[in-house]
Order: C-alpha cells, then sequence, then structure tokens
C-alpha cells in the first residue's frame, strides 16, 4: 500500500506494538496448550496473532516479516483444524518461531529494516511438522491481478455451495466459552483480554504529556482563582469556583489515568520467561501472578520491566533449587515463585517471591569479601539484613561467572540502581532454606508523585514520600533532651539509636554552618521539626524550620545548569504559582556524608586496593583511657552512655553493667590495645560508655573520654595495624586508631558472636 | 549576495547586546523568582512560565559584569534551547534590528574575558556596536557537583 | 457522493490503513474491532457498505455477514470480505454466507478503492 511516508511510519510503530502484544498473547496462548489448560478458542487465537502479523505487514509491504508469517500461519492452520498434534517438538519449534518474528520486529522497530536473519531452518522445521498438509504456496502468489472480485460477476458453477468444514462455517458463539476458573499459574483468564483491547483506542503519549503539562497549568490557574475568590461575598463567584475546583481535580485524575497502565502488560511474558529459564536450568517451576490490573503509570512500567525481568530470572536461577534437592529438603519438585502486584499509600509494591532455597548469608559475605567490597571486619559485624543487601553493591554480581540465565552483564546493582532512579526502593528478606522475597516499592507515577512540603531558611522544599520514615516535633524539653551535640556534631536519640541529624538550611547553605550557630539556632528556636528519612538503608532526621503539608506535586524536570546538583531531584510548581524544588534525598544524605559516596560511584576496582575502608564515615573520636585517641564508625554506635562508678559489677570475671534490664559486658578498651606500659591506672567517674549492640546483644565499650565526632574520609595501611585495632590514620593531624570492634569484643566474650559462627570464619 | 538576519536586543550595563530573532521565545516581565542553593552564582533563580519551569541566568554575572544597581527590575529574554527554555535576565529591552550579514565585524580588542568567549560577533550600526551573543554557549552554565564546595 | 463505510477488523493498524484511505477518497469511516463490536454499533444507525476481515475474535466476518443479511436494512448493502485464502471454497463459504465480494490480502490502495467504486457507483 503506498502512502506518504508519515504515514506508513505511523502504522509500522501501529504494527509494531500491535504485534508485540500479540506475540506475548502467542507466548501466553502456547504455555497453556503445552500445559493442557487451552481452551477451545486458544488454537483460534494463536492461529489469529500470526494471521494479523501476516496481513498488516503484508499491507505495508513488509515482505520478509509477511512469508514467515505465512509459513507459520499454515501450520497453526492445520493445528486450528485438528490436522496436527500439541507436541513438545511442535510448541518448541512455535516458541522459537514467536521469537523469529520478534527478532525481525525489532530490527524494524530500530534498524528501520527487518533484518538480515536466516529463518530457513526454523521454517523448514515448522513445515515438517506440518508434514499433514501440502507444501506451502509461497506468499506472493495468492494476490491474483486484481486481488478482489464480486461474488456475482463469478461463474457459479464454479463454486458449488457446500456446507463449509465445521471449523470455520459454525460460528463461535458471541460470548466466548465459560472459562475453566482462572488457575494458579495460568495468569488470570487470557482469553477475556483481547475484547478490552478492541474497545480502547491508541492515543499518541506526547499527546497524553501534553494534556498532562495543560492540565498541571489549569490546577495552578485554579488554585489562585480559589485563593482569590476566598474572601469574596460574591456567592455566585463563590459557587462557581468551588465547581470549577472540582472539575478540575476530576480531570486531573481523569488525564492521570489515561496514563495508567496494567503491570499485567510486563508479566505476560514472564510465563515464557520463566519456562525456558527453568527448562534451561532443568527446574520446575510455577509461575502465580497476582495483582495483574495493579496500574502504574507507563513510564514506569517501562522503567521496571527491565529490573523486574531480571530479579524472576535469578529467583529461578539462584533461588530455587533443582527437583532432588528440593526433594532432600522435603519440599515438592515443583518451586513456586509468586509476582504480587498492590497498592498501598498511593505507591505500588511488587513482590517477587519464591520458596526456594533463601540467601546464604554466610556465602554473600565472603563473597563480599573476595571482591574487596567490605573488609573482614566490616562484615563481621553486618547484621543479617545488612549483609543480605550487600548483593545490591556494585560488583558484586557482574564478576560472577556469567551464565546465560541472570548474568547477562547486569547485577541486583543495576536493579537497585534503576528503581531507585524512579523515586523506588527495592529490599530483599531471606529465610534461609525457605526461600527469599524481593520487595519493591514505586511511586504510581513520576509525573505527580506524594510529597511532603517543608520550609528551611524561607524557601519551600517538597520531599517525596518514599523517602519519609516519620516526622518528630521535639517542644522546649525534649528539645534539650533529645538533640545531643556530640562535639558538634548533632545526634538525636530516636527509640534507643542515635540518629544524625542534617540542618536543611546548612546543607543548603541558606545560613552559615557553624557549630557555634548550630548551638544558637538551638537555644532560639521554639521547637524543632525533624523528618526522619531514609536513604540507601541510613536513617537520618533533616531539621527543617517548619513542616506545612502532604501534597501531590508536578514533577518537572530542572535544566541541564541545575542538573549537578545532587541534593535535588526537580522541581514543582506550588498553588500560589511559585516554583518549589523537590529535594533528592539519597543526594542530600551523600551531601551530608551520612551516606558514603561509593555506592553511586560504582568503583569495586577501587576498593581492592590496600585500603580497607575507602569512604567518607562519620567517626566517633574517643580517648581509650591512656591518651590514646581511637575512632570507630559513629554508624556501630547504638548509645552514649554515662555510668556512675559504682554501678559496676562483676559476674566472675567479667565486668558488668545493669542497662535497661539487661546484665550486659562492659570491655574496658584500654585493656585490648597494644600499647606497652601503658595501662589503665584509674576509670573516670563518671565512666564513659558506648554501647555497641547487634543481633539484640550489647556489650559497653569503656572509653576514657569522647573527644569529638568528625567526618573523615579514612584510609588505613594493614601494616600498621596493632593488636585490637584495624590500624592508624590521621585525623586532624593527629594519629588515630580504629578500634577493631568485634576483635575486641571477640577476645573479650567470645561467647556474643556464637550464634552467628559466619563471621568468625573469616 | 548578501542575507539580512533579525536580530532581539536589549542593554546590559551600558552595552548593546543582540541574540538572533529565531531563538528568541519572548520577552517578559520581572517574574517572582525561587532561588536555588548551591547553584552557580550566575544562576539568578527559577520562574514558572506558564508552567513551565525555566532557569533565569543573570546575564551581567555571566558576562563577569558589574552587578545591576538601583530599583529598576531586570527583564527576562526567554531563548529556546535544546533542553528547553531559558530565561536571560537584561537591564533593558530594545528593538529588534535587521541587519545586513556585510556589517558583521570581528570582536574588538576591547572585548576581553568571558564576554569575549559569549559574543559570536559585532555587527557595525549606525551609532553604535551591536553585540551578538552565542545563546548555546551562554546558557551552558554546568553546576559543579554538590560535593565540590 | 460521501458515503459511509464500515470497517471490521482486530488488527488496529488494518483498521487505520483501510480507513485512512476511504478518507482519503472522501468517505465516512466508521470501526469495528470485530464482529460484535460492529453489530452493536450498528443497532442503531446504517452504513452504505462494511468491509469486514474474516477470521476475528468473539465473532468473526462470516458471521458478521450472516447476522447483517438478516436484518432489513443491511439486506442489499454491499459487505466486502478481507480474506488471506483465496482457495475456491473459502469463496464459496463467503457467498454463501451473503457476502457480495473479497479483496485479498495483501492489497493495494488502489485495489480497496477499485472496490468500492464498484459496489458503491456516484
Amino acid at each position: 500500500m503506498t502512502t506518504n511516508d508519515e504515514l506508513q511510519q505511523q502504522l509500522i510503530k501501529d504494527l509494531l506494538i500491535e504485534s508485540f502484544e500479540g506475540l506475548d498473547r502467542f507466548d501466553r496462548e502456547m504455555l497453556a496448550l503445552e500445559k493442557g489448560a487451552g481452551t477451545s478458542d486458544t488454537p483460534n487465537i494463536i492461529f489469529r496473532v500470526i494471521h494479523t502479523i501476516k496481513g498488516t505487514a503484508g499491507c505495508l509491504g513488509l515482505s520478509k516479516i509477511e512469508s514467515v508469517a505465512h509459513v507459520g500461519e499454515n501450520l497453526l492452520s492445520a493445528l486450528r483444524e485438528g490436522k496436527v498434534s500439541v507436541t513438545p517438538p511442535l510448541i518448541n519449534a512455535l516458541l522459537a518461531y514467536a521469537d523469529a518474528l520478534r527478532e525481525m520486529l525489532r530490527s524494524l522497530e530500530t534498524e528501520r529494516h527487518e533484518g538480515e536473519a536466516d529463518y530457513s531452518e526454523l521454517l523448514r522445521r515448522l513445515q515438517d511438522l506440518n508434514c499433514e498438509t501440502a507444501a506451502p504456496v509461497p506468499p506472493a502468489a495468492p494476490a491474483a491481478p486484481a486481488g478482489w472480485g464480486l461474488f456475482e460477476e463469478e461463474p457459479s458453477a464454479e463454486s458449488p455451495v457446500t456446507p463449509p468444514p465445521a471449523t470455520v462455517a459454525k460460528a463461535p458463539p458471541i460470548m466466548p466459552e465459560i472459562e475453566p476458573a482462572a488457575r494458579p499459574g495460568s495468569g488470570g483468564t487470557p482469553a477475556n483480554a483481547p475484547s478490552a483491547a478492541d474497545s480502547a483506542i491508541r492515543v499518541n503519549v506526547d499527546q497524553l504529556d501534553k494534556l498532562m503539562n495543560l492540565v498541571g497549568e489549569l490546577v495552578l490557574a485554579r488554585n489562585q482563582i480559589v485563593q482569590h475568590c476566598g474572601p469574596a461575598q460574591d456567592h455566585g463567584l463563590l459557587a462557581a469556583s468551588q465547581r470549577l475546583n472540582l472539575i478540575t481535580t476530576e480531570l486531573q485524575e481523569g488525564v492521570m489515568k489515561t496514563r495508567m497502565q496494567p503491570i499485567g502488560n510486563i508479566w505476560a511474558k514472564f510465563p515464557r520467561v520463566v519456562r525456558d529459564v527453568a527448562g534451561e536450568l532443568g527446574k520446575e517451576v510455577q509461575l502465580v501472578m497476582e495483582g495483574n490490573q495493579t496500574e502504574l503509570d507507563r513510564t514506569i512500567i517501562e522503567a521496571i520491566k527491565d529490573p523486574l525481568t531480571h530479579i524472576v530470572r535469578n529467583a529461578i536461577d539462584h533461588g530455587i533449587e533443582g527437583p532432588a534437592e528440593r526433594r532432600a529438603a522435603g519440599k515438592p519438585d515443583t518451586g513456586m515463585l509468586i509476582l504480587r502486584a498492590f497498592h498501598e499509600g498511593g505507591q505500588v509494591n511488587i513482590e517477587i517471591m519464591d520458596d526456594g532455597r533463601g540467601v546464604n548469608i554466610v556465602r554473600v559475605k565472603q563473597k563480599a569479601i573476595e571482591r574487596g567490597l567490605v573488609s573482614v571486619e566490616q562484615a563481621g559485624r553486618l547484621s543479617d539484613r545488612e549483609a543480605l543487601n550487600l548483593i545490591f553493591l556494585p560488583g558484586f554480581s557482574t564478576a560472577e561467572k556469567v551464565t546465560n540465565v541472570s548474568g547477562r552483564g547486569v547485577g541486583m546493582d543495576v536493579v537497585k540502581t534503576n528503581i531507585e532512579k524512579i523515586g523506588g526502593a527495592v529490599d530483599v528478606v531471606s529465610d534461609s532454606g525457605r526461600g527469599s522475597t524481593v520487595k519493591i516499592k514505586i511511586p504510581l507515577t513520576l509525573a505527580i508523585i506524594p510529597a511532603l512540603i517543608v520550609t528551611s531558611g524561607g524557601e519551600r522544599f517538597a520531599i517525596p514520600q518514599v523517602s519519609l520514615l516519620e516526622l518528630v516535633r521535639l517542644e522546649d524539653d525534649q528539645k534539650r533532651k533529645g538533640i545531643e551535640l556530640l562535639c558538634g556534631t548533632p545526634v538525636y536519640r530516636l527509640r534507643g539509636r542515635l540518629l544524625p541529624l542534617c540542618y536543611l538550611n546548612q546543607q543548603l547553605k541558606l545560613v552559615p554552618a557553624t557549630a557555634g550557630q548550630l548551638a544558637a539556632d538551638l537555644a532560639q528556636a521554639d521547637a524543632v521539626n525533624m523528618v526522619v528519612l531514609q536513604a540507601d538503608g541510613r536513617q537520618f532526621g533533616l531539621v527543617v524550620d517548619q513542616i506545612n503539608d502532604t501534597e501531590e506535586i508536578v514533577v518537572k524536570p530542572l535544566g541541564k545548569q541545575l542538573k549537578g546538583i545532587a541534593c535535588f531531584a526537580g522541581a514543582t510548581i506550588m498553588g500560589d504559582g511559585r516554583v518549589a524544588l523537590i529535594l533528592d534525598v539519597l543526594g542530600l544524605a551523600q551531601h551530608a556524608n551520612i551516606v558514603s559516596e561509593v555506592r553511586d560511584r560504582a568503583q569495586p576496582d577501587k576498593a581492592r586496593t590496600d585500603q580497607t575502608v575507602g569512604d567518607r564515615q562519620t567517626l566517633l573520636l574517643f580517648d581509650a583511657g591512656a591518651s590514646t585517641r581511637m575512632a570507630i564508625p559513629l554508624s556501630m554506635v547504638a548509645r552514649l552512655e554515662e555510668f556512675p562508678r559504682k554501678s559496676l559489677e562483676r559476674s566472675g570475671e567479667q565486668e558488668v553493667i545493669q542497662y535497661r534490664g539487661q546484665i550486659i559486658p562492659l570491655i574496658r578498651v584500654a585493656d585490648h590495645i597494644a600499647r606497652v606500659g601503658i595501662l589503665p591506672e584509674d576509670l573516670s567517674d563518671p565512666m564513659q560508655v558506648v554501647i555497641y549492640a547487634e543481633n539484640g546483644r550489647s556489650v559497653g565499650l569503656v572509653v576514657g573520654r569522647i573527644d569529638d565526632i568528625v567526618e573523615e574520609v579514612i584510609t588505613v595501611k594493614r601494616e600498621s595495624s596493632g593488636r585490637g585495632t584495624l590500624g592508624s590514620v590521621v585525623i586532624k593531624e593527629k594519629v588515630t586508631d580504629l578500634l577493631d570492634v568485634s576483635a575486641i569484643i571477640r577476645a573479650a566474650d567470645p561467647a556474643f558472636y556464637l550464634d552467628h559462627p559466619a563471621t568468625l570464619a573469616a | 549576495m548578501s542575507t539580512r538576519k533579525q536580530f532581539c536586543t536589549f542593554s546590559l550595563n551600558g552595552l548593546f547586546f543582540g541574540v538572533e530573532v529565531l531563538r528568541v521565545q519572548e520577552v517578559i516581565r520581572y517574574q517572582e523568582m525561587t532561588a536555588v542553593p548551591l547553584a552557580p552564582a550566575m544562576v539568578e533563580g527559577l520562574i514558572n512560565l506558564r508552567g513551565q519551569i525555566v532557569t533565569a541566568i543573570d546575564l551581567r554575572r555571566r558576562l563577569e559584569l558589574p552587578p545591576r544597581t538601583g530599583d529598576s527590575l531586570p527583564l527576562n529574554v526567554v531563548v529556546r534551547s535544546d533542553d528547553g527554555a531559558v530565561s536571560l535576565l537584561v537591564d533593558e529591552i530594545g528593538d529588534v534590528v535587521e541587519i545586513d550579514d556585510e556589517a558583521f565585524e570581528r570582536k574588538p580588542e576591547t572585548l576581553t574575558g568571558v564576554a569575549r568567549e559569549l559574543v559570536q560577533g559585532v555587527y557595525k550600526l549606525r551609532d553604535r556596536l551591536l553585540l551578538v551573543l552565542d545563546t548555546e554557549r551562554t546558557i551552558n552554565v554546568t553546576s559543579p557537583g554538590s560535593h565540590a564546595q | 457522493m460521501r458515503k459511509t463505510i464500515m470497517t471490521v477488523d482486530d488488527a488496529a493498524t488494518m483498521r487505520r490503513m483501510i480507513s485512512f484511505t476511504l478518507k482519503g477518497a472522501g468517505h465516512e469511516v466508521l470501526e469495528a474491532g470485530d464482529g460484535a463490536e460492529a453489530l452493536e454499533l450498528l443497532r442503531n444507525r446504517t452504513v452504505d457498505m462494511v468491509i469486514t476481515d474474516v477470521n476475528m475474535p468473539r465473532m468473526d466476518g462470516l458471521t458478521l455477514t450472516r447476522e447483517l443479511r438478516a436484518l432489513q436494512q443491511f439486506r442489499r448493502i454491499p459487505i466486502i470480505l478481507l480474506t488471506t485464502e483465496s482457495a475456491p471454497e473459502k469463496k464459496a463459504e463467503g457467498r454463501a454466507n451473503g457476502a457480495t465480494g473479497w479483496i485479498i490480502k495483501p492489497f493495494q490502495q488502489e485495489q480497496l478503492l477499485a472496490v468500492v467504486a464498484k459496489v458503491l457507483p456516484v
């Protein structure tokens, strides 16, 4: 069909969308057929997909796709008429055939031609399978010179009216036959899907984006009018403005909905992925999908497609065991993989659960150490949860033997990065021997997100709700008790944990950042407003002047002049028409040195040098009790306490203290560091104790004096390490030893780590 | 054969500048702005241009000219770029002038520093010189990573 | 004269293509995704001609033809089948169900217009 170029391009775009969707349906129905779960309509649906591709491609002059489609159509026609039966070779050949069509379509999409690949062997395979029917007529042939005709002009003798074969002439009933109840693993009721698609129209996404922008402007105009009408006395005007208000809100929701797509659209390909991956690995996996209809903005759907695929592959490759291993573990041969999606609190949750062997934390730690991602000491003090998160570190999985299945050169770090890029979060939980679950939380839409509006330094800022944990407001007394300035660095004790604080006005240089200023601010303010945020698994408190409200905001990108500022994720327009900046919580945390940047910079190689720790850390400096300055990362400190000397007790050889209803061992740090001739003559009174907690157990480290809290890039030379230390480092022009916390705990209380022998192994 | 080009003109610290009319989206009066912390100094702030967020660059600072004095508010010359619209803050707006290519002159030696880099060329008008700005380079301000501060 | 033509096809690309061609020739076009939708749309209105695909979900083109022929107002309008199959028995099926003619896919724009010109004389 010769049409102008633009239309041709548009039609090809349509063809691509339609055909990719069709081929996904093809795969799904094929798998149903394989399992014997197809309906009487299944062969028809499969046939129609190829039939449509062939017809449309032909009209668009795509002869290669047309001719390949033609061969498959013949086989499928025979299948539909019951002339060939469903066998594994048939299923495999047809799935490979669908892939061949996809390949050509993709080539058409990216290269603008149908590609050079040769499918003659595959086509021969199909023809062989179709041995009962005559060799296919090449597709160019059927188009008779005219290509059309009218029955009244045909010599009637040519066509004696015979009752057509039942399969075709007996029209299917208008309503599809009653489907067998959706079975777990069948991914819903695919036979119903086409009707939904048919009642929809396709709209260019640019058009929707334009609409969305216009609605954004309308919202602003609405807000201004509503604001102006507030004090107005004119009832007619008030009523009209209220109506405008309602309609605008509804319109906004409506337009947003047009951009929403069910997650089922991307899940549709998973049955095939699962089948192929499981097949390759000789595993049996049943896939269950729940919440297919959960809707997400299309840009988000696009963004999570690859990460989800990777997680699914990973779960089958590393999670689910082979049948023999499963039997040995008392599990059914067939592993379960559950995909679940649901809305919760303005977000979409996606969970990928398997009932496999779970993540082996010991192995994860070993691997992380081998790869130089953490030091032995660091690995030792990681909680199980933290250790699990090592799999998201760049360099953790990429260097692994690249299996065909989950290798592919991407690791979980890429998954994490991609999900975080769209404002989402990913977490993994694992139950050893019983399976693991990857949990993803993502916003419904990128365009409009729920956000908390705060004020700092007279400016408003929006904080995306995904990173928000809680709000804390401290009035006079609480303020003085709750916030401590540990040598100039503010921390807040939130339920027993030391939460590092960062002042937004200082981070953004809205006020000068000096300790004196800070103290003055603290003393001056009536109350302290704190937003507890989470970034990269770390919690911190962001202190702002005022917490305003939560609002749905329209996210707009910043120009390239401002892209380099990591603290901002974009900007939005507020109700009064002014622009407000959207905070990038991770960027802000990095800017404030609350989380290290190492992860983002993805330089696993650098970590393999002779440094054990190379990132910027917040360190607690203390005098160990013998004029020896030492440091430990603040993140390891649960609390800082003072105890009067008289509260010291003994339990056998061990000094202990009663603390919060527990008896905890005390370790005098000075006893454990090798400094010949210097022994603690005395302990100060009250004693300064650093509480360290892991796995529900606590230990108190008695130190001489707390000195300071500093942020430093620490570079430790291994050779300089002595007993009880990891090495020394120069901090503020003074040599400082890094305390090897796990070593001295082990020395003092071998039982402390007993529950976790793995940490000792290294 | 000579071609004629149209320029949107404006003044800045007594100098007379122009940008090609085709590059200019619109000229609007001063708008309230939201300052961007940690941004390069020449970024004055963000304005809301009918729902579009536009970065406003103080052209005086960009060209390293002395700061604006007095009460008069600058105007926004909104120029198009590959990256969306960007506003250039100028002192006063002039006419659109049409100039023959032949009037093109080399940059005078007196033009130094950043201005020399950003001025594409100079046209001799009857009574003064028109300095034509290279808009892409003018708006090409990248902010340092926030850590670099 | 401007005519109203309905195109019935489950492939949106195909509908769009036909629709574009017919509109280019000055006709009004009505689209339906399958036979059932076509019948639904034609419950309250009439058209001058129907061009329908044969193989479609829910209701195929042959059934649609039969159903339309059972209705008074569609007894005489041209119904053209779009088919990829030129085998004689397929044609016979079309004729038996009351279709006016056929067009074999793939077709050229000119072929489509030729059929329309033939069955809808001005």
